[in-house]
């Protein structure tokens, strides 16, 4: 080509006199952004619940966590919400991709102009949001979370149901590793438990592979840290942040993880059991509530003397929850380490009957009742005397006790509580078909969902809204089968549980050889006197002792706690009471003196 | 001997960032130049010791203003290949679409620079305008325009969106239609083949001992590239060539730019036929606290200009210990043009600056 | 994956340089190589009469704990297709290493930056002067030792800008309404 010819080629342009331009023109148009633009905050604050997470990962520090007043406080949520400085802030929304719960979003709205540098400092609220599908939104795929868990292990249903070892494998350390690593630190979970431990503090020990560091994290507020790592009712993990949007971090076994990594709690935890002081304490029932108060009355010198029943420690927690769940050689570990610590116990003791209460009144400075809930409730319907008609605690207890336990080739379990779950299994395991009743549905079970599936997998059948009415013996006054109806729910207006009304038309019957019910247990109360009974406070129903914030009732120096004091029927709410009364029993007897 | 003082800068002059030059002249010729640079250094070598991991992804784009990408995947690459994460192939493919996308969208910019340094101001009109349609799809993927703070180490942080394949094709058709239009103003344009034939020579053994790299080093003829020879993501599955200009002076530069625009376009066409199913990220651990194990670590890729190259050292903590970031005009945007700019005349020292492609945000970072 | 190329490159250096310097393969096309303070210039030198002509960059690395700086030069041989980095550690006492200009030309900006930023000195070149920072009399910046936010707070102290900004805010507003303003 001549130079001649590529003068005029650049006149090509001219071409495009009069074409449409590319620019935006007067009137004004406003430019529709992509679906996926980054532009103001917006944050629903119904679902936000303040972990200030958007804060941490924010580059620019743009993110503030401001406390609102008219948010109540939850469990599990706090009322801060984030205020965002759009001085700072560079629409990269890392904020939205960390949010647990999904309620921060950055919408597709971008024009904000004001002459007031105030209102660039802002707390998004819900009402710029420019709908659903538009905007950067977090979803669980694009989340920088890992919304899913590690699995624990566990043996295959079809072995596992034939014996009583443990059916949970435990993590590996990598398991542990990942499943640590889950855990933002935002501490949210410590609001779930009854005995605030420090949770993001071990994790984050448990992740750096330093265990006995985490042991020591545990036994601020929790002697009883393996036993808990395996059973515990881990309301930690109903808060915790991923739980809104995924599953928990699985703080339970990774409490248990550490726990099993150290031999001996002695070697991190220093109590030094020739350190008497001068103060004596009597404990009655060597349960969790009893062991957590001897563990920290001990590490303050205090003499303790535990007064057991049976011939063996640890109550419910050996007599309730059957060996395939929590092993003998983690009960003897956490028992032993406690005794260990200098605190005395008497077995076969019953106080009430072997020795007085009043003795130990006078002779000690300051009494604990943790006896827990032991006598199963019966439920009422004819034939209930029959031979093979059993209370599940009985049930459980004799088993664990090693006693022989006939219950034939199939057992009906009433109930569906832990309880209904724990008596079904060891049936199973006895070598009996199991089946469960139970008169809600299967949702209203107050057993944890993974003991339902547990129980499902190794082939318990679970009848919901299934009600018994009568127990048919045979002619030898032996249970032959029960008669039952089913139920229907009938709705109870907002805000209350429906009620099982029973369909009573058609009466079905199933042929069984025991039937074990598990509808709930009564305390023991024949250890007072009748003085004492009458000076105590108990609740509405007549079962629960009324105390105050140290765990003392109304009698100077009787000190109560476990299931006799909470409704939560678990662990380490007992460990809870034990530690408000541990400190009760250190501020010495009745609430005046200082 | 008296000389002419002249001051060029710092601010736009034209589309490279703010830097100023000094010339000497005698006369027209020019007898010594000083580049001074400062204005864009922001240290985010050293903020980046100050924030965790992945809080560094949002900050690195801002080191490169035309091509913001290539920081994002380096940075990226070099914290994946020292933990052993690795991304899944359709993610690796997303990231060459990026880079190829935004390789396109930074040699518009460069051909807007490059003519408007020549006073043909119908061109910058025109290339930067066809940039907003590659913007729009960056938009699109992405959420951002200009800083897309996409890639993340893992992957990328979201999956293409519906129909997203067929509109970059819809693109690619645009632009190549429109390079026919932009060959009959600008490449084949009298005015520019006379102003910038045989100027500002930059010789081939010259070019390679002062490390100049990309494009400035293909056009003075040595046949070098970061995707060929130190391959990356998936660039060795793809079939594209280098093109080789090899004269050396401002013309040879711009035509390397023009070159290489075909091959981007036929790189990211092969990309969207060729991009597999799958996952887009493989998550981290934890996105806050997690720790990067010790060691480190030369990751390098082929920018729009040159090498650029992130060395990332980590001591196995939650922040990087240290992390170098080699900008590709470090090299051309100060030695060579201090040396090569003196005999030139003074009306075609902004037709040789902009041809060496200088972006003074990756010199400073 | 295999590193024939890498495995030679090793070969020839622990051939050549047997005494002064330790190679080792990191992967693929990558090499490391670590040297004496003393020794550089010479390894450097044969380094590039190898082939590795193109110098990529010089990191400068400050392990305060032990004291030292790490020099890392960044070379790549486009003939081998192999990156190498020559690392090397000096005191950081007295930060001290002869310049690498008559073997790289370009090596004279990269210095220049390590000065500035760690305060790192290369006797033999010529142009030491200030790169990017003006007027800078506080120690050098990317020392590990040196705070930026506690620098910044004492050098220039936190200033308050909100009553600045509101008078000049009320300006705009009184514009807006039609006063005037003084």
């Amino acid at each position: 080509m001549g130079i001649f010819k590529k003068i005029f080629t650049p006149l090509d342009a001219l071409k495009h006199l009069g074409q449409k331009p590319h620019t935006i023109r007067v009137p004004y148009v406003k430019k529709e952004p992509a679906k996926r633009y980054r532009g103001i905050h917006v944050n629903d604050w119904d679902k936000c619940i303040g972990c200030g997470n958007c804060a941490r990962i924010c580059t620019c520090q743009a993110i503030e966590m401001i406390p609102i007043d008219s948010i109540k406080v939850e469990e599990g949520k706090t009322n801060l919400r984030p205020q965002v400085d759009y001085g700072r802030c560079s629409f990269c929304g890392q904020c939205v991709d960390v949010c647990p719960t999904g309620s921060l979003k950055l919408s597709t709205e971008y024009l904000m102009t004001s002459t007031n540098k105030d209102d660039y400092i802002f707390i998004p609220p819900k009402d710029r949001d420019s709908g659903e599908g538009t905007g950067w939104e977090s979803s669980t795929e694009t989340s920088m979370l890992r919304f899913d868990r590690e699995e624990m292990p566990e043996r295959n249903p079809d072995e596992r149901k034939l014996d009583f070892e443990p059916v949970l494998l435990g993590f590996s350390e990598q398991q542990a590793y990942l499943e640590s690593m889950r855990c933002l630190g935002c501490g949210l979970c410590v609001d779930g438990c009854p005995t605030h431990m420090f949770i993001p503090e071990y994790i984050q020990k448990i992740r750096d592979a330093e265990y006995n560091g985490a042991v020591d994290e545990f036994f601020k507020n929790n002697p009883l840290p393996q036993i808990c790592g395996t059973v515990c009712t881990h309301n930690c993990e109903d808060n915790c942040v991923y739980s809104r949007r995924g599953n928990p971090i699985q703080i339970r076994y990774l409490k248990g993880f550490a726990a099993e990594k150290v031999d001996n709690y002695g070697d991190v935890i220093k109590v030094d059991p020739d350190n008497k002081i001068d103060k004596k304490v009597a404990v009655i029932g060597a349960g969790p509530a009893g062991l957590t108060l001897a563990f920290y009355l001990r590490k303050y010198g205090v003499q303790v003397k535990i007064f057991e029943s049976t011939p063996n420690a640890e109550g419910m927690m050996r007599y309730g929850i059957p060996r395939y769940r929590l092993s003998e050689k983690t009960l003897k570990k956490e028992t032993d380490f406690i005794l260990s610590t200098g605190a005395e116990i008497q077995y076969s003791t019953e106080i009430g009957k072997d020795i007085p209460l009043k003795n130990l009144l006078d002779e000690y400075d300051a009494v604990f009742i943790g006896v827990g809930f032991q006598q199963g409730i019966p439920m009422g319907v004819p034939g209930e005397d029959a031979i093979g008609v059993l209370q599940a605690a009985d049930f459980l207890r004799d088993v664990a006790m090693g006693k022989k336990v006939e219950i034939g080739n199939k057992a009906i379990i009433v109930g569906g509580g832990d309880v209904a779950m724990d008596a079904s299994r060891t049936a199973l395991r006895l070598g009996a078909k199991s089946v469960i009743m139970y008169r809600r549905r299967w949702v209203d079970m107050p057993a944890h969902e993974e003991e339902k599936l547990e129980a499902k997998d190794e082939g318990v059948e679970i009848m919901p809204q299934t009600l018994p009415t009568e127990i048919v013996k045979d002619e030898n006054g032996k249970v032959k089968s029960v008669k039952y109806v089913k139920t229907k729910m009938v709705d109870q207006g907002e805000g209350k549980r429906p009620k099982p009304v029973p369909i009573e038309d058609e009466i079905y019957e199933m042929e069984c050889s025991a039937v074990i019910q598990a509808i709930g247990q009564n305390p023991d109360y024949s250890l007072f006197p009748d003085d004492i009974k009458e000076k105590l406070q108990f609740d509405k129903r007549g079962k629960r002792i009324i105390v105050d914030d140290y765990g003392e009732t109304l009698i100077p120096g009787l000190f109560a706690g476990g299931d006799c004091v909470n409704n939560r029927g678990d662990i380490v709410g007992a460990i809870a009471d034990a530690r408000k009364a541990a400190r009760g029993a250190q501020r010495g007897r009745g609430r005046a003196s200082p | 001997m008296r000389y002419f003082e002249y001051f060029v800068g710092p601010q736009h002059v034209g589309v490279t960032g703010n830097m100023s030059y000094h010339l000497w002249a005698d006369g027209d010729e020019i007898k010594k130049m000083i580049t001074s640079v400062g204005y864009l250094h922001r240290g985010f070598e050293k903020l980046m010791e100050y924030r965790e991991w992945v809080k560094n992804v949002p900050m690195v784009p801002r080191i490169c203003v035309p091509e913001p990408d290539v920081n994002e995947v380096l940075y990226a690459m070099g914290v994946e290949e020292l933990s052993g994460l690795v991304p899944s192939e359709r993610a690796q493919y997303i990231r060459v679409l990026v880079l190829e996308m935004a390789r396109l969208s930074a040699f518009l910019f460069y051909f807007a620079g490059a003519a408007g340094a020549l006073g043909l101001y119908t061109i910058p009109q025109w290339t930067i305008g066809d940039r907003d349609y590659i913007l729009d799809r960056f938009e699109e993927l992405t959420g951002g325009r200009a800083y897309h703070i996409y890639t993340t180490p893992g992957g990328v942080r979201r999956d293409l969106p519906d129909g997203f394949k067929s509109r970059v094709q819809e693109t690619m058709n645009y632009l190549k239609k429109r390079l026919i239009d932009y060959d009959r103003l600008m490449f084949e344009n009298a005015i520019i083949v006379k102003r910038t034939k045989g100027i500002g020579i930059i010789e081939k053994d010259y070019a390679m001992n002062m490390g100049v790299t990309g494009p400035n080093l293909r056009a003075s003829g040595i046949k070098a590239d970061v995707r060929k020879d130190d391959h990356y993501l998936v660039y060795d599955k793809l079939d594209f060539d280098v093109p080789v200009v090899g004269d050396g002076d401002i013309f040879s530069r711009i035509m390397q730019r023009r070159l290489e625009f075909d091959e981007s376009i036929k790189i990211i066409e092969q990309v969207l036929e060729m991009m597999p199913d799958g996952g887009f990220i493989e998550k981290l651990p934890n996105p806050i606290e997690w720790k990067v194990p010790a060691g480190d670590v030369y990751v390098k890729l082929e920018s729009s200009k040159g090498e650029f190259g992130y060395y990332i050292v980590s001591n196995g903590e939650e922040k990087p210990y240290r992390i170098h970031v080699r900008g590709p005009s470090y090299t051309h945007g100060i030695q060579v043009a201090q040396e090569k700019i003196v005999g030139m005349r003074i009306a075609d020292v902004a037709p040789f600056l902009f041809s060496l492609d200088v972006c003074p945000p990756d010199i400073e970072r | 994956m295999s590193l024939d190329v890498e495995e030679s490159i090793k070969q020839d250096i622990d051939l050549r340089l047997k005494d002064i310097a330790k190679c080792e393969i990191q992967r693929e096309r990558r090499l490391k190589l670590y040297t004496g303070k003393d020794r550089v210039i010479p390894v450097l030198g044969f380094l590039k009469s190898y082939g590795f002509i193109h110098l990529a960059a010089i990191s400068c690395v400050d392990w305060l704990d032990d004291g030292e700086f790490e020099i890392v030069y960044n070379l790549w041989s486009y003939r081998d297709k192999a990156g190498i980095l020559v690392k090397t550690r000096i005191s950081r006492e007295n930060p001290e290493i002869d310049t690498a200009i008559p073997i790289y030309e370009i090596a004279e900006t990269y210095e220049r930056e390590i000065h500035e930023m760690f305060g790192v000195n290369f006797p033999g070149n010529p142009n030491l002067t200030s790169l990017f920072l003006e007027d800078w009399n506080g120690p050098p910046p990317m020392r590990k030792d040196f705070d930026t936010r506690k620098y910044a707070a004492e050098k220039y102290g936190m200033r308050d800008l909100t009553e600045q900004l509101k008078i000049g805010m009320d300006k705009i507003k009184g514009v807006r309404d039609g006063d005037e303003i003084l």
